[in-house]
């Protein structure tokens, strides 16, 4: 049967940092012929209430590379049978499914980047920008023992925002954690860096 | 948090944008203007102890009858992504509730099986795939009415 | 909806809201139609009877004030409009199911920005809403809206901002830089409706250091 010939993918597996989910596999080959996929997806909900019903990728039905950012179709909470076939022409290969189901409470959380600067007595940070998912909790405090550590809440990265206002001839000290409430987990707290006013960046 | 019901890893804003993206279109195929099931007589004036009873009881019936029965609508209307996105958030929501349904509290429970049956009651009295399309257009309420409970 | 495929009399029927103010309108394909009139009805989802909303009846405007009308938050409501032109020719289309708690949207907060040496004052007002409570008093967005929070940005020489932000409605932006000019905005939010006004800005100038003049 001409439509089995094609070889089905291999190796599937899920790649997740920081929300960002990427299916890859290894890429069939096909001598002298340009090889397409096609990816879909299966939530728990679809797999117990409608276990023949899969839903095409948003960017990925169909997709020349062995690997396919399905962020935008893990919607939910709950565990996502996700599978690929090869496609040449008219013929498209078996479908070869992820082996175990993916959920995105499994993804990494790394520490977010941060640029700590100053203006004049201004303590500025600006975060990395990981997306709407992405509540930020910055820790600071003066840099002198027994100094009370602050807590603030940055909603969004990407923008340099003001910490706090400095005491002349001080240093200060600033740490960084992301929080995603869809899977209500943190991540770990980044390396601190310090400031001292009129001064440059200080290394730890 | 549902009332004393404590459910995590459920952003409502993104049930929200799911169904605004459809909502139009699911609203604009129910043309009985004059009924709806969602009425007050079922979701207003809902004590917090009962809000987890009802809120199981409806997202039960949303998994088991409605999104079920509305799947091929949603292929015909290309709207799947949107399905799919409510009924596993429902699930995450339904299987959470759960855990915390052993100190059933029976009359609360009475209370709030009668408010359900209302619902389902006007959900029979529908041809089949009128009410189905009804209650699908009806999640906005749905969810207004589970915002005000998530906030408690 | 329409009865009759006459589209070119009637189209874009639908609720603009802001702010709770809840304006039907509508237009039609046919440039200069001085002579259609049009009449509006209105309906709350859920109940039988279409009510003709009184003060639009046979109109030759293509809008109509339904805040009234349509002012219960719990309440889903449709409104429709009938065109009938010179010849007798009518068309008659209806608008989604409207809920003003969905869809109304946010106008930016009215607020004072009062200057000083070393630090910028605002003082947000509160806005007031056509909806009266059962007491007969005005609604303000906060009474309607429990998580709603304000949203203050100083843009502080292009390169970074200071934020503030919470429930109540005065805030002071300290340790600024005598006699210099500042950029602020100020947004309403409301999380769970995912509403954001547009931002409310005001450019201020703090005040010159005169102690050691």
């Amino acid at each position: 049967d001409a439509v089995a010939v094609l070889p089905a993918p291999q190796n599937l597996s899920v790649q997740s940092t920081n929300m960002k989910h990427v299916l890859t596999w290894s890429p069939v080959v096909v001598p002298e012929e340009i090889i397409h996929y096609s990816v879909e997806y299966q939530g728990e909900y679809e797999s117990l209430y409608m276990s023949h019903i899969w839903i095409p990728s948003s960017w990925c039905s169909p997709t020349a590379g062995p690997e396919c950012d399905i962020t935008d179709d893990i919607t939910a909470t709950v565990p996502y049978n996700l599978r690929v076939r090869a496609v040449l022409g008219s013929q498209t290969s078996a479908w070869s499914t992820l082996k175990q189901p993916f959920n995105q409470n499994s993804t990494i959380l790394t520490p977010p980047g941060m640029e700590v600067t100053q203006d004049g007595f201004h303590l500025v940070i600006k975060l990395e920008d990981l997306g709407p998912q992405f509540e930020y909790f910055v820790a600071y405090w003066r840099k002198e023992s027994g100094a009370e550590e602050h807590v603030k809440m940055v909603m969004n990265g990407g923008v340099p925002v003001h910490l706090e206002t400095m005491e002349p001839g001080s240093a200060y000290c600033v740490k960084a954690q992301t929080f995603v409430k869809a899977i209500g987990r943190h991540s770990a707290f980044s390396q601190a860096e310090c400031v001292k006013v009129q001064g440059e960046t200080l290394p730890l | 948090q549902f009332g004393p019901c404590r459910v995590e890893g459920v952003v409502l804003q993104k049930l929200w944008e799911a169904f605004r993206a459809v909502k139009d279109i699911v609203q604009a195929q129910d043309n009985i203007t004059g009924v709806r099931l969602l009425r007050k007589e079922v979701l207003q004036n809902v004590s917090e102890a009962e809000s987890c009873y009802l809120i199981h009881a409806l997202l039960k019936f949303y998994l088991d009858t409605v999104f079920r029965n509305y799947r091929r609508k949603a292929a015909e209307f290309r709207i799947l992504r949107s399905l799919s996105t409510l009924a596993n958030n429902f699930i995450v929501i339904v299987s959470k509730l759960q855990l915390s349904q052993e100190n059933k509290m029976f009359s609360t429970w009475e209370s709030a099986r009668k408010r359900f049956l209302l619902f389902q009651r006007a959900f029979k009295q529908l041809d089949r795939e009128a009410a189905v399309t009804k209650a699908f257009g009806e999640v906005d309420i749905l969810l207004t009415w589970m915002e005000k409970f998530q906030q408690l | 909806h329409n009865t009759e495929d006459t589209s070119n009399l009637l189209q874009h029927v639908k609720f603009q809201s802001s702010n709770f103010e809840n304006i039907l309108t509508w237009d039609s394909r046919l440039e200069s139609s001085p002579d259609t009139v049009y009449s509006v009805q209105y309906k709350t989802y859920g109940e039988g009877e279409w009510l003709a909303k009184e003060g639009c009846q046979r109109i030759t405007r293509k809008s109509c004030n339904l805040t009234m009308e349509t002012g219960n938050l719990t309440e889903f409501y449709y409104a429709q409009v009938t065109a009938i032109d010179r010849e007798g020719q009518s068309a008659t289309k209806m608008t989604d199911r409207f809920n003003s708690l969905q869809h109304t949207i946010i106008k930016p907060p009215d607020v004072t920005c009062i200057p000083k040496v070393r630090s910028i004052q605002m003082i947000v007002h509160p806005t007031y809403t056509p909806i009266h409570a059962k007491n007969g008093h005005r609604l303000t967005l906060e009474d309607i809206f429990q998580d709603l929070f304000y949203r203050l940005e100083l843009h502080i020489n292009h390169t970074y901002q200071m934020h503030l932000g919470g429930k109540q409605r005065e805030f002071e932006f300290f340790g600024l830089t005598p006699d210099t000019e500042f950029l602020g905005t100020i947004m309403i939010l409301v999380p769970t409706w995912s509403k954001e006004s547009a931002p409310y800005k005001c450019r201020v100038k703090t005040l010159p250091d005169r102690t050691w003049t």
